[in-house]
């Protein structure tokens, strides 16, 4: 490894979903050898097997390059991959935090979309330097030269200076590692001050506990430090430290500009957490990196075992993700129709699914989980300001004096023959117009401001519909701000069933209530009684339906031939009526719930 | 007769040891119905003789396994498929072989199911003549309409010159089966059908909500999304019908899907001197032998059934065997729970104190609720009530 920081190059890849980011990871590794070719498989930086089936990065990753430039100078390249959806922003700051420059990559056929705008802001925010390259230009649909105008529009930068490559014939990788060398300056820091390292990702190993990505930016670490978390103020000894190559390979130490990482002997990631600062603690620095930020989640869900039994393993199997995804938070609740579980915290819709489908999947527990929500923010008649998370704990309408929201700010990228759908799905979610865009004669930018209450049900999907898939999203959180905002509380037979309470807009009070009875007189059987199913915001009922009484449920026929078959199958009824769960008088099978939770339909 | 019936042990729900029956079965039809899921086959002419032959020789050694002092037979009954489609004189012989092997009770009730097509003057005097006392006929419908779409095919004036044909011979007791809720039924049509068979003046009568059994010809439909499964709501009025009509005419509703003509000044609220004694067997968990392909049997503790396929039985039996296919032996739980399953089914319900050997509290809150809702007849004991007929599953299910 060359000593000198001037043969070093810190980078990360800027890129929408699909537009080829793996793709092109890959290629680099081949033309750099740095994967043996048995070692070699399709996206190889991606180490989940979610990941591998969503095809999308989720947690960042970091691998060294050893590269011998056209200078016939050997260079280390440090690729540092980053999340890309918009759930994980912070995450991407930090990992852009660690680089000098960023390829960005853009889809000769699709264009700029908004997650890799609103990651190109971030970059040129952090000083970085850009290098546009066009991806696919082998494919039929590609139009290189439209999509260079928009980049063009967007980063000023002239067309001649983009780079056009095919990450799947690798035509003009080689070219793209000349740029990486030349137009990405080397890293700048003091190898004598007191050591400080970024770190922009950590992940729990079942071995070796908490592994730290990190970016040295000042000084040195070496295998035995005892090293710091600034932020945290967690203190360990540093078991390893090394680079990734791109397996991890152990070395003496990091210096300043050096892209590897640390095993701090931890076995908790809250205690290593991302866009901290490790320190030595022999001699630490005065000032931490800046940038750093709690975790914080934006969207709630509840998640209870369909099986009352399993809640230990859902606890057990919460403590055990949390090891590894310190932005997961939550906290034990109950509620009268689905029983013991818990209120999760997520950082976003992706992140919620990711959690949900890794419980299901490596923990093997079935869930309900309940609508997602934002958190609210509640100013009592007291003057006393609380936040609630689970609808059904708001307080009675009387008790308070006004309810905040989180909005988010949000970017939309579409064609411009879909400005009209665009606008109207925003409206319909209460959306405020900022300013509108054109990329090129084809493409707007759009920018709203949106209640974040109201792009976690299916906004996205129906962003999609509206504009055949050609539109993308992003957005940042942008404050609270003062709605008219009521709860909704379903009842059967006048018993509250608390997973439907719901926090709503006002208008949108009466729409919500006649879906949810609707829905529930679909899924839920008849009972012996005549059901009332009603929708109130206070005392007031807004939306009602009645389950009729059941008129039939008898085998018609019974004699010495069926006796065993139809004892069986009366068994298994009494069998399903433990299962049920009691609202009051009211049975109501699991599947009810389940299908009534659901967002995807009606 | 009604002594018997009406005053069993109270303390021993879980078996009536007044009554045994014989249950042979014979798996023969022209044409499978609709809606039919039973053993039974069609074709197979050649293989009747020799079916009736091994009735005959599993009659002997299920006869042989009761011991030197077998219980006496309350009732026979042959069911199928369509036991006239055997060849003549062997269903008599069945009979014939029977009587000999087993003491029968003077009164005992002998029910030979038939189809309309099947039944002329000389096969009703042959009935009679083997000691049929109870003719069961598979009328389903007087709508000629209704029939065609449930795959019968006979017609309405064939059921009534049958029925003709049947009281000429000097058959002392008719029942007739009727369905409702099938397609091209309609409110009008059923009332029709109810009125019609009512007017032959049956002793009994037997109507049965259409249940879709996959195996079938309308569960294959239904799965396709080409047939709709019966109504609810639709169900329930066609059921509210017949109690009306049938009650008007003077039948007593003692089961859930049967009634009984009655006699003058017979009451309506105890079984009926012209309930099936055989079925009441079931209903009671009384013991029976089942004689037949698929036939079922039950000795009081275990339940007992025959290979479904005729080839398999007549190869068993010709063994020497018994031809059976499977056995089940029932814990304790699982006979209380099937006891008041079945016992419920009957319009005298359950005793306090059966109930109580049954494992449910008479007057706990289970049952109190479904009193209260209307499902369960005031008083001490058991009871549905009409209305609680209907929905038989649910009360069992809450009880049990």
């Amino acid at each position: 490894m060359p000593s000198d920081l001037t043969r070093l190059r810190n980078f990360c890849i800027i890129a929408h979903i699909d537009h080829g980011k793996s793709t092109l990871a890959d290629r680099l590794l081949d033309l750099t050898h740095a994967v043996s070719e048995r070692n070699m498989r399709a996206q190889y930086l991606d180490k989940m097997d979610l990941e591998r089936e969503r095809g999308i990065t989720i947690k960042a990753q970091a691998v060294r390059l050893a590269y011998t430039a056209a200078d016939r100078r050997e260079y280390v390249l440090n690729l540092i991959d980053t999340p890309g959806h918009v759930d994980f922003t912070y995450e991407v700051s930090r990992a852009l935090a660690a680089c000098e420059g960023a390829v960005l990559l853009v889809d000769a056929a699709q264009g700029i979309e908004a997650q890799t705008l609103a990651n190109l802001y971030l970059a040129v925010e952090a000083d970085l330097a850009v290098i546009p390259v066009i991806n696919k230009i082998d494919l039929p649909a590609a139009q290189p030269d439209r999509v260079a105008r928009e980049i063009e529009q967007v980063l000023g930068v002239p067309a001649e200076e983009m780079l056009r490559v095919s990450a799947k014939t690798g035509e003009g990788v080689p070219e793209l590692l000349e740029a990486v060398v030349h137009r990405v300056p080397p890293p700048k820091g003091d190898p004598d001050a007191p050591a400080r390292a970024l770190v922009f990702d950590s992940l729990y190993d079942p071995y070796r506990g908490v592994i730290a990505y990190l970016r040295m930016v000042d000084g040195r670490l070496a295998r035995n430090d005892r090293v710091r978390m600034m932020a945290v103020g967690h203190v360990s000894e540093a078991e390893e430290v090394g680079a990734f190559a791109p397996e991890a390979v152990a070395t003496q130490e990091l210096r300043a500009g050096e892209v590897g990482y640390l095993i701090p002997g931890v076995k908790d990631v809250r205690q290593v957490r991302v866009g901290d600062t490790v320190t030595t603690a022999g001699r630490p620095a005065a000032e931490p990196l800046p940038g750093y930020r709690e975790p914080r989640p934006m969207v709630y869900s509840g998640l209870y075992p369909i099986e009352g039994d399993d809640f230990p393993d859902l606890r057990d199997a919460l403590d055990r993700l949390r090891l590894n995804d310190a932005a997961l938070a939550y906290e034990p609740e109950s509620s009268t129709a689905l029983g013991f579980g818990f209120r999760c915290g997520f950082l976003g819709l992706l992140h919620m699914d990711i959690v949900r489908e890794r419980l299901e999947r490596e923990f093997d527990l079935a869930l309900i989980t309940t609508a997602p929500n934002v958190a609210y923010r509640v100013t009592l008649e007291t003057g006393e300001t609380i936040m609630v998370s689970n609808p059904s704990e708001l307080p009675p309408a009387g008790s308070i004096q006004r309810i905040e929201e989180p909005y988010v700010a949000a970017m939309v990228l579409c064609p411009a023959d879909y400005i009209g759908p665009v606008m109207d799905l925003c409206q319909g979610r209460r959306g405020e117009l900022g300013t509108m865009e054109y990329l090129s004669e084809e493409r707007v930018e759009l920018r709203y401001q949106l209640p974040l209450g109201e792009i976690i049900f299916d906004f996205f999907d129906q962003l999609k519909s509206r504009t055949r898939g050609y539109a993308s999203l992003d957005y940042e959180p942008s404050g609270y701000r003062e709605a008219d905002l009521v709860k909704v509380d379903l009842l059967l037979q006048g018993e509250p069933v608390d997973a439907f309470s719901a926090i709503v807009h006002k208008d949108k009070a009466y729409a919500y209530g006649r879906a949810m009875t609707s829905k529930l007189k679909r899924l839920i059987p008849r009972q012996l009684y005549e059901v009332p199913i009603q929708a109130t915001i206070g005392a007031k009922v807004i939306a009602r339906e009645t389950i009729a009484a059941r008129r039939k449920d008898v085998l018609a026929k019974c004699y010495g031939g069926d006796v065993t078959r139809k004892r069986k199958l009366l068994e298994r009824q009494k069998e399903g009526k433990r299962r049920m769960k009691q609202i009051g008088r009211v049975e109501v099978p699991q599947e009810a719930f389940v299908a009534a939770l659901r967002t995807d339909e009606g | 007769m009604t002594t018997v019936l009406a005053s069993p042990a109270p303390a021993a729900p879980l078996l009536d040891p007044t009554c045994f029956g014989v249950y042979v079965h014979v798996p023969f039809c022209l044409t499978r119905c609709h809606y039919c899921d039973f053993v039974t086959y069609t074709g197979m002419e050649g293989l009747r003789g020799p079916y009736a032959a091994a009735l005959l020789d599993e009659a002997a050694m299920a006869a042989r396994a009761l011991g030197p002092e077998p219980p006496v037979v309350t009732s026979v009954f042959v069911g199928g498929g369509t036991p006239t489609l055997l060849p003549p004189g062997d269903l008599a012989r069945v009979l014939a072989r029977l009587r000999a092997l087993l003491p029968l009770a003077p009164d005992a009730e002998v029910t030979v199911e038939a189809n309309p097509e099947t039944v002329d003057q000389a096969v009703a005097g042959g009935l009679v003549e083997a000691g049929v006392t109870r003719v069961s006929m598979g009328a389903q419908s007087f709508d000629d309409r209704v029939l065609a779409t449930l795959g019968r095919v006979h017609d309405a004036a064939r059921v009534t010159a049958a029925v003709a044909a049947l009281r000429a011979a000097g058959v002392p007791a008719v029942n007739l089966d009727l369905i409702y809720g099938g397609p091209g039924e309609d409110a009008g049509s059923w009332s029709a059908t109810l009125a019609a068979a009512v007017a032959l003046r049956p002793e009994h009568l037997s109507a049965y909500a259409l249940t879709i059994e996959p195996a079938t010809k309308f569960g294959r439909l239904v799965a396709a999304g080409r047939m709709a499964e019966p109504d609810e709501d639709q169900l329930a009025d066609r059921y509210d019908t017949a109690r009306a009509v049938l009650a008007g005419a003077g039948y007593g509703h003692y089961e859930i899907s049967n009634w009984a003509a009655l006699g003058p000044g017979e009451p309506a609220d105890v079984l009926p001197a012209h309930a099936s004694r055989h079925n009441l067997t079931y209903w009671r968990r009384g013991r029976y032998l089942g004689l037949g392909a698929g036939a079922h049997e039950f000795d009081g503790e275990t339940r007992r059934w025959n290979l479904p396929g005729v080839p398999a039985y007549l190869k068993a039996v010709r063994a020497g065997r018994r031809p059976t296919e499977g056995q089940e032996r029932l814990d304790p739980g699982q006979a209380r729970f099937e006891a008041l399953a079945l016992r419920l089914r009957t319009a005298d319900g359950l005793e306090r104190a059966e109930a109580r050997v049954l494992g449910v509290d008479p007057s706990g809150p289970n049952a109190a609720e479904l009193r209260e809702a209307g499902l369960l007849a005031p008083g001490p004991g058991l009871r549905l009530t009409e209305r609680g007929m209907f929905l038989h599953g649910e009360v069992v299910a809450r009880l049990a």
